[in-house]
Parts: C-alpha cells; sequence; structure tokens
C-alpha cells in the first residue's frame, strides 16, 4: 500500500514536489536476513496500517518561487502482487498563489 | 480391464444423483480418480448458486495461483535448503491448505502432483501446459472446508471426522449425503488454520500469510468483534466467493479516507509557496493491510 503526494505547476505541469509513504511488512529469517519464501520467514517487520488504527501522516513542502498555481494530488496504491498498484483513493486540490 | 469395469460401477454408484454422495475411506492413487472425487461439481447439482460463487473465488484457483512460491518451496526450500527428499509429509506443508484433500492422496499421487508444480513453473511447452491443466482441477473444494479442515483447530471437540459426513455451518439435513452441524464454519478460527501462521505437524511453520495473529490480538484485542465470515461472506452477500486481497471493491471498503490541504505564503515578508497536507488513513478491516 502507498501514499502519495505529488504537486504540480498547473500552468507547465513540472513535478513540484513528491513523496509517499509505504505500508508492508518484511519477512525475516533467524538470522536477521529479508526473505520472500513462506518456509524461510520466521519472523516479520510489520510496517502495515494496523486495524481500528488511523494513520495520520503530515506533509509540509515548499514550491518553486514562480508557481502561480499548483495542482496537489494525492493517490492512495494498492499492490497485490507486488508490481503495478491499483488507484484506490484519490484526491485533487487546486492552489492559487498569485497575489491580487 | 477388470478393474477398469469396476472402476466405472462404483463412480457410476458414486455419481448417480439417486444414490448417496460417498466418499473412499482409504487413500487414492489415481490422479483421474482423485479429481472426479473431490471435485466441487458434485455438489452443484443441489448447491448451484454456491458452486457458481465458489467458482468465482480464489478458493477455486488454490493450486494455479499459488504455483511460484509452492514450486519454490517443492524445487529450492526442501531439497536444497532443508536437504530433505520431497515427499508427502513435506508436500503437505502447502497442499493441507492448497488441497486439503491431499490427505486421502497416496504417497505416489502426492508426488505426481507436486510434479505438475514443479513443471507449471519450470517446464516449456506443453509439458508446461499439461501441468497447469492438471492443476486447474485441483483446489479448495467444498470437501476441503465441508470436511477435511473441520477437525482441524479444536479435534478435541470435533472428534473423529466421518469421510461421509458433510458439515455445515446451518442446520438443515439432505436427502443425498450424512449432514452434521459444525458451528465451527462460523468462527473466524475455522478460516484462521490456513489464513494464518501454519504450523506443521512437525513443529516446521510456514509465513504464507500472517492475517490471524493480527485479527486475534490487534483487532479482537482492541475491541472488534466481528467475524472473517461476517466480511467475506455475509456482508453484501458475498457468500462462497469470499473475496479478499485480490478484490478492489473489498480493499477499498477496508481503508477510509480522509485528505485535506491548504496552500500557504510561506515566509514574512519575500515568501514562497508552500502547502500542507494532511491525510488520515482508517483501517476498517478486522486484520493488517495489506498482508497476505
Amino acid at each position: 500500500m502507498v501514499l502519495e503526494v505529488t504537486a504540480k505547476d498547473l500552468g507547465t505541469g513540472k513535478v513540484l514536489y513528491k513523496d509517499e509513504r509505504t505500508y508492508f511488512e518484511i519477512g525475516l529469517d533467524l538470522d536477521g536476513y529479508m526473505r520472500y519464501g513462506a518456509w524461510q520467514i520466521k519472523e516479520i517487520l510489520d510496517m502495515t496500517l494496523q486495524p481500528l488504527k488511523t494513520q495520520h501522516e503530515r506533509f509540509f513542502f515548499l514550491m518553486d518561487k514562480n508557481t502561480k498555481a499548483a495542482e496537489v494530488t494525492v493517490n492512495v496504491y494498492y499492490y497485490i502482487s507486488g508490481k503495478k498498484g491499483s488507484l484506490i483513493h484519490q484526491k485533487k486540490f487546486l492552489m492559487n498563489f498569485e497575489e491580487e | 480391464m477388470f478393474f477398469a469395469l469396476v472402476f466405472l460401477l462404483w463412480t457410476g454408484m458414486a455419481w448417480s444423483s439417486e444414490e448417496k454422495l460417498t466418499f473412499p475411506t482409504g487413500p487414492i492413487d489415481d490422479f483421474e480418480t482423485f479429481v472426479k472425487t473431490y471435485d466441487s461439481k458434485r455438489c452443484m447439482e443441489c448447491h448451484e448458486d454456491i458452486y457458481n460463487e465458489w467458482k468465482e473465488s480464489y478458493h477455486s484457483r488454490s493450486m494455479v495461483s499459488s504455483i511460484k512460491g509452492i514450486a519454490n518451496f517443492f524445487t529450492v526450500g526442501v531439497p536444497k535448503e532443508w536437504e530433505k527428499e520431497l515427499n508427502k509429509q513435506e508436500i503437505i506443508k502447502c497442499l493441507d491448505c492448497h488441497l486439503p484433500q491431499i490427505k486421502f492422496a497416496t504417497e505416489r499421487l502426492a508426488k505426481e502432483i507436486a510434479g505438475y508444480m514443479i513443471d507449471a513453473k519450470l517446464a516449456k511447452g506443453a509439458k508446461k501446459e499439461k501441468a497447469i491443466a492438471k492443476l486447474k482441477q485441483l483446489n479448495l473444494s467444498c470437501y476441503g472446508c465441508h470436511n477435511v479442515k473441520i477437525a482441524g483447530t479444536a479435534p478435541g471437540i470435533t472428534g473423529h471426522i466421518d469421510p461421509n459426513v458433510i458439515y455445515t455451518g446451518g442446520e438443515g439435513e439432505s436427502d443425498v449425503h450424512e449432514t452434521e452441524h459444525a458451528p465451527i464454519l462460523k468462527r473466524a478460527a475455522f478460516c484462521t488454520q490456513c489464513h494464518g501462521v501454519y504450523i506443521a505437524p512437525d513443529g516446521e511453520s510456514t509465513y504464507c500469510n500472517t492475517l490471524s495473529g493480527s485479527y486475534v490480538h490487534n483487532y479482537i484485542g482492541q475491541g472488534g468483534r466481528e467475524t472473517c465470515q461476517d466480511c467475506h461472506m455475509k456482508k453484501k452477500n458475498r457468500g462462497h466467493r469470499m473475496p479478499g486481497g485480490h478484490d478492489l471493491e473489498i480493499v477499498k471498503e477496508g481503508l477510509e479516507f480522509q485528505a485535506e490541504a491548504r496552500g500557504f505564503r510561506y515566509g514574512v515578508g519575500k515568501w514562497i509557496p508552500a502547502a500542507n497536507v494532511e491525510v488520515f488513513l482508517t483501517n476498517k478491516a478486522g486484520h493488517r493491510t495489506p498482508d497476505g
């Protein structure tokens, strides 16, 4: 699961900012090596979203000083196979920085 | 010829809709007989709706959907890392969940099925296609849950499982098969025997997925009170389709999303464009997300 925040210049389309948070678990063997084989994994590092809990993520960023307007997109992707993520939630915000 | 005649007579008896649905009590050595004996199509005649739901589920594809992981265990895990022979005792560490009826396969047939799994991953051309076609006939069938796995979590209570009894969550009766009410089918404990860390009879643990620990300790422990069946079967009449992580509808349903944002001019006097984004992700599922 990936939460991605992207800001683009509304005029040029240039990416001004991009950051993400990833929620997953890592399988470890008895010696602490990361493993994929179900028979090798004896412990997990749990960095997933926990049931009945709200994960609060904060992003603060500065953009190019010449930016007049930006579009900020928040996407949540779900990866079932680890390759291509499916977009399951999205919200967009328009921000205008022009002075009147 | 004689054996073929005996087989035809036996299958004719077992498949006739006028006869009771019966199952052999001893091990089966022949692949085709094994497939026909535990084929969910035998249940379809009376339970067509449920059969069609199950057909859409990953349970109906429990072998072909897991070729890579299982074949790796059979070709790398057992022979190379553990330096053990790939026999039924090792094969069952995967197939006890992916094909519970393997319990009724002979040692030879279990190895034949393991061979198809290996060929499905490593072979080329016709050999690979043949192996995949064979595996498509094997799955977590009706019989797997409604008989074989019934005693998987509470054998002291459920006692001996009769191969000719169909165990159900309801209390109905059938003229076609012996029926026994099994409340375990309605409890999360039934699902967790496979949807969690699997402990083999020899003590080996297999981390295919870890849902059950998360369910018991993080969901129930924090006041969650729904069962696996409540969300994956009862809600929205999902029934035996039992959608999970492969179904985006239930994935979306399990994750509440809220985002707030504010653009502003950062700095006093001289300023540059800035933004603050706040995101709230609430996991409404009864287990960690994501998980296997």
